[in-house]
Order: C-alpha cells, then structure tokens, then sequence
C-alpha cells in the first residue's frame, strides 16, 4: 500500500470539496474551523502499472490550506497527523505532497519525530523530489525542440535553482541534456556560488537579467506576489515550465511568444479510479497528477520502501536515472505541449 | 512561498509561579481530577449493566483512582486549591447524559460518553500539557497518558465486537453528547491559554483519538468527518 498526502489548493476549494462530501459543516465552517480538523483518510483505490501489476493506494487529505501557510502551529500539526495517520494505516511509502513537503523541508520538522504515542519512521514516507526533478528536465528535453530550441544552443535559467528540485535540474541539466548554458537564480548568494563551482559552470543571475536572455526557464520557486514579467522582453520563442506549487505561472505572463507548461506534472498509461484529483486543476484528473505523488507508486510497484527523497540536495544523478527508468517502465509520461504519445505497450484489460 | 513563513520556536514554558497561573490551573487541575473521579465511578456503575466485565471495570476504575491521586499530587506541588465546585458544573451536562443512560441500560451510550469521548478527551489533553507542564506534573501525566490509551482500547474492542448491532446508538450517543465536549472545551479554553495549551490543537488531537477509535470500530472513513463535525462547529 502506497500513500499520497495531499491538500486543497486553497480554502475554497476545501469547502468546495467539503460540500460534495456531503460535509455541510466543514463547508460552511471558516477557516479557524479548519484549523481544527484532523487528517482524513479519504479514499482508497487501486492503481495498475503497464507491465500488468496492481498496487492499492490511499489518500489522505490533511486539511491544510494554504491559507494556514502564516500560522507556524497549525500548518505544522497538519503535516504531522497526516504523516501520522499514514503510518497508523501501515502504508508503506507515504508521498508528501503540495506544501506538505515544503511545509517539512522549512519548518525542520525532522526535528520532531514523537508524534503523541507514534515515533515516525521517515523511511517511510518520500518528499517524491527525485521523480519531480526528473519529469521537469525530461520536460524540458521533449519540448524545447517542438518549439524550436535547441538545447545545445539554449540558455537555460533555473528559478530556485539552490533548492532540492532546483539543484538536481542544474546537475541533470548540465551533465545529461547538455544545455549550453545554465543561468541560477536564487536568493541566496553563498548557496548558489556553491552550486556554481560543485557544476563547474552556470552564471549567477538575478531573476531581471536571467528572463530576457533566457530560451527556456524552469521555476521551482513559488513566484513572489508582486511578480509581474514583461513578455515583451523574453526570448522568442521562450519555454516555460512551471514547477513551483502552487503552479500559476500562467497567469503571469500572456504572449503567443511565450509557452507556459506545467511542470512535475505526469500523465499515466490508463485511468486511475480515484476521486481526490478531480479538485487538482489537471486538465485529465483520471490520468494526470504530480510526479511526487507518481513517485510513491513507483516505489511501491518496485517494492523500494525507502524514503527515496528525503532532505535538502540529496538528489543524485543516479536516483534520477533510477526512477525515471521506473517511470516509463510503470507507464508514467512527463506532460508535453501536445497530446501525450501512449507508449508502446501493450494494455492488459 | 513557504520560506516567508516563520521559522519555528520551542514550545514556551509558562511561569508556574504566576497568580494568573494558579489561578487558571485551580479549575483546570479540578477539571482532571473530576474528571479521573467520575471515570472511577462510572467504571463501577458499568458493572451493574455488564456483570461478566467485574475484574476488567474493576481494574480499569482502580487505574483512574491512582490518576486522580496523582493529580491532587500535582496541585498540591504548586500550592493550588482545586476548585471542585467548578469541576462538578463543569461534568454536569456530560455526568447526567451517563446516568440516564445507566439507569435506561443503555450501556452502548455509556461506553461512548466515558471510555470513547473522556478518555479521548483525556488524551488529547495530556499529550498537549506534557511539553508545558512543571516536571512533577510531567512525570505524573506521562505516565497517565499510557493508561488512558489502554481505556479507550477497552470500550473500543468491546464495541468493535458488536458493531452491526451497536452501530445506531453509537452514532445517536455521538449525536447526543459530541456538542456537549465540543462546549466543555469552549469553557476550559481560556485558562488552558494560560497553561500554553492551544484549543485549536485541544480539538485537534481529540478528534483524531475519537476519530481513530470510530474507525477501529468499524465505521468507515467518510463516517468519520460527518460523525465528528459536530465538535467543530461551535
């Protein structure tokens, strides 16, 4: 059994959802309410790979919201009863998904592993970090020539790229796709003057110099609120991937020169019989979801019950290739621009 | 994004030496030991309705008077007076729904008021007080928390054992009594501030036992939300 935690993407959608639950109090309910409710188990569902094999999932809901992002308390305590619920159920690898894992990552909640009467075992559980990295080079890979980049020739800026996803693109980028070059952006300057000399390259950028030399830009930071970018002054063409949670970069830039993807998004071979995604903003909620939730199911279709990604730069090249190997294996495709190609298997009824 | 946000603090010890500490602690120290106390006798009562169940009721009920002794230990440390009067008035609502059901032999609403939403009650609770209690109080509830879980356990496994049978008076027991805790912890939440304990988290944690029992039960996950809703609305 695999496990997904996961949250609304905001309060509304959390009543929203509430209501079609049949949950007339939580709905109505502000968001102090919320503060109060546990983690709720809320369904459980079956999930079968390409190659024919069946694993179960479940998913927990933690009733955060990102609303809650400001109160230090609560946003912690609903990561932790998620997390602890999931270990209650004996689920053998828990995907932290959303602000979950950033929630953990900021907020060093590896501090605190007795929670109430339960010690937390973190081997399982996955920040699904390595998966994510891997589907946004991959998407960058497979859809900066379909808009006439070439990577060879490209210019590459990474946005965030001192954090665990941002510094595992740089390296793949770097050493696998073999970019011309890698612009790095963040906003601490010692980390990426590090990460600069472990890549052996890059130049160090602000966000206004990096956007209008670059070809294609992968965000993997939250974009900051008074964020306003002049499509005028990017590349054209410019490719966009949109990694960051919550994902709407979209809404920031409108050019027929400019083409936003959403990032760490993946699509699966053959329909998932789960409810939950519905709410998600994917536009094939059967099919499509985030690659750190898929990278929960991947380490349980491969029996690895392992906290795969865990902590901050941990990620290898080598966990990348291993679980982008699972990836297609399992029948999971990075989201493109056009339709997804079904890979070449053949589907067991 | 995330990295806005504060980062975190220790859990703040109060000053156990405050009047507005003591003042607080008199009703809340009342609250447990009351509370210990009515467990004790409602242990005992249950007898009447489920006689083969003497030794385990017994034992439970002995367990629950060595809480309160430990408790009265612990106001008595801090030079704090219980206020029982308080404690009385405040189980009140809750004692009188325990003793129609007694006396109706209802022992499913029994189970659900003492050994389901006390003992839930109760650890959540306790499990908020340890990080800011004084060190003697501490001591005295770690080791109250662990007996607490083994009284959930028991309403749990017995009715678990009968779940299509008692399924119906649970969910009407949970009907009946689940507003009242809901307004006990409106009541205590002003001197738990004192005593650094959160409502928010009081709420929390006591769903999550409660819930945590339901579903041992055998209710299934949506019953849950819908069951437990009634202690968050206000």
């Amino acid at each position: 059994m695999f496990g997904l935690i996961g949250h609304s993407s905001s309060f509304r959608d959390a009543r929203l959802k509430a209501r079609d639950l049949g949950l007339e109090e939580l709905a109505e309910g502000e968001l102090d309410l919320w503060c109060s409710a546990p983690p709720q188990l809320v369904e459980t569902f079956e999930l079968t790979s390409a190659t024919g094999q069946t694993i179960q999932g479940t998913y927990i809901d933690s009733c955060f919201v990102p609303e809650m992002l400001s109160r230090f308390k609560t946003a912690t305590r609903k990561v932790q009863n998620a997390m602890e619920l999931a270990q209650k159920k004996g689920i053998n690898i828990t995907a932290l998904g959303g602000f979950t894992s950033i929630i953990f990552e900021n907020f060093n909640l590896a501090k605190f592993q007795q929670i109430r009467a339960t010690l937390l075992q973190w081997e399982r559980f996955t920040t699904g970090n390595t998966h994510t990295a891997w589907v946004i080079c991959r998407q960058v890979e497979q859809n900066a020539p379909r808009l006439g980049i070439d990577l060879t020739k490209a210019k590459v800026a990474v946005v965030g790229a001192t954090g665990d996803i941002g510094s595992a693109v740089c390296r793949w980028l770097s050493r696998r796709t073999g970019v011309a070059e890698l612009l790095l952006v963040a906003r601490q300057q010692q980390r990426l003057e590090d990460l600069r000399q472990e890549l052996g390259g890059g130049r160090v950028l602000s966000l206004e110099e990096a956007l209008p030399e670059a070809d294609v830009v992968v965000w993997v930071a939250s974009l900051p609120q008074t964020l306003s970018i002049e499509a005028e002054s990017l590349r054209k063409p410019c490719l966009m991937i949109d990694g960051g949670y919550p994902k709407n970069l979209d809404t920031r830039v409108a050019s027929e020169h400019v083409t936003v993807l959403k990032g760490g998004i993946v699509e699966f071979v053959r329909d998932i019989g789960w409810q939950m995604m519905e709410m998600a903003e994917m536009s094939n909620p059967r099919r499509q979801l985030f690659a750190c939730f898929a990278e929960a199911m991947l380490l349980e279709f491969e029996g690895w019950h392992t906290n795969f990604s865990w902590g901050r730069n941990n990620i290898t090249l080598e966990a990348m290739e291993q679980i982008g190997a699972a990836s297609i294996r399992h029948g999971f495709s990075a989201l493109g621009l056009e339709p997804v190609e079904a890979p070449a298997i053949a589907l067991v009824a | 994004m995330a990295s806005s946000v504060l980062a975190p603090t220790a859990e703040e010890i109060p000053d156990f030496s405050t009047e507005a500490y003591k003042s607080a602690y008199s009703r809340i120290n009342a609250i447990v030991i009351e509370g210990e106390q009515e467990a004790y006798d409602n242990y005992l009562s249950l007898v009447t309705l489920l006689p083969d169940q003497q030794e385990s009721l017994g034992q439970l009920a002995r367990m629950e008077l060595k809480h309160m002794k430990g408790f009265q230990a612990c106001g008595k440390n801090l030079g704090v007076e219980p206020d029982m009067a308080f404690a009385k008035t405040f189980f009140a609502p809750l004692h009188n729904n325990f003793e129609t059901a007694l006396a109706e032999g209802k022992v499913v609403s029994c189970l659900v008021i003492q050994a389901l939403m006390i003992e839930a009650f109760a650890i959540a609770a306790y499990h908020i007080y340890i990080p800011v209690a004084d060190p003697f109080a501490r001591k005295i509830t770690e080791g109250v928390v662990k007996d607490e879980y083994t009284h959930l356990n028991y309403g749990q496994e017995w009715l678990k054992a009968r779940f299509e049978d008692v399924r119906g008076e649970i969910e009407q027991a949970n009907k009946i009594n689940l507003p009242i805790i809901r307004r006990m912890l409106d009541q205590v939440a002003d001197d738990a501030a004192v005593l650094h304990m959160e409502k928010e988290s009081l709420i929390e944690d006591f769903l999550i036992a409660y819930q945590e029992a339901l579903m041992e039960i055998g209710f299934a996950s949506r019953d849950l939300a819908r069951m437990s809703a009634a202690a968050l609305v206000a």
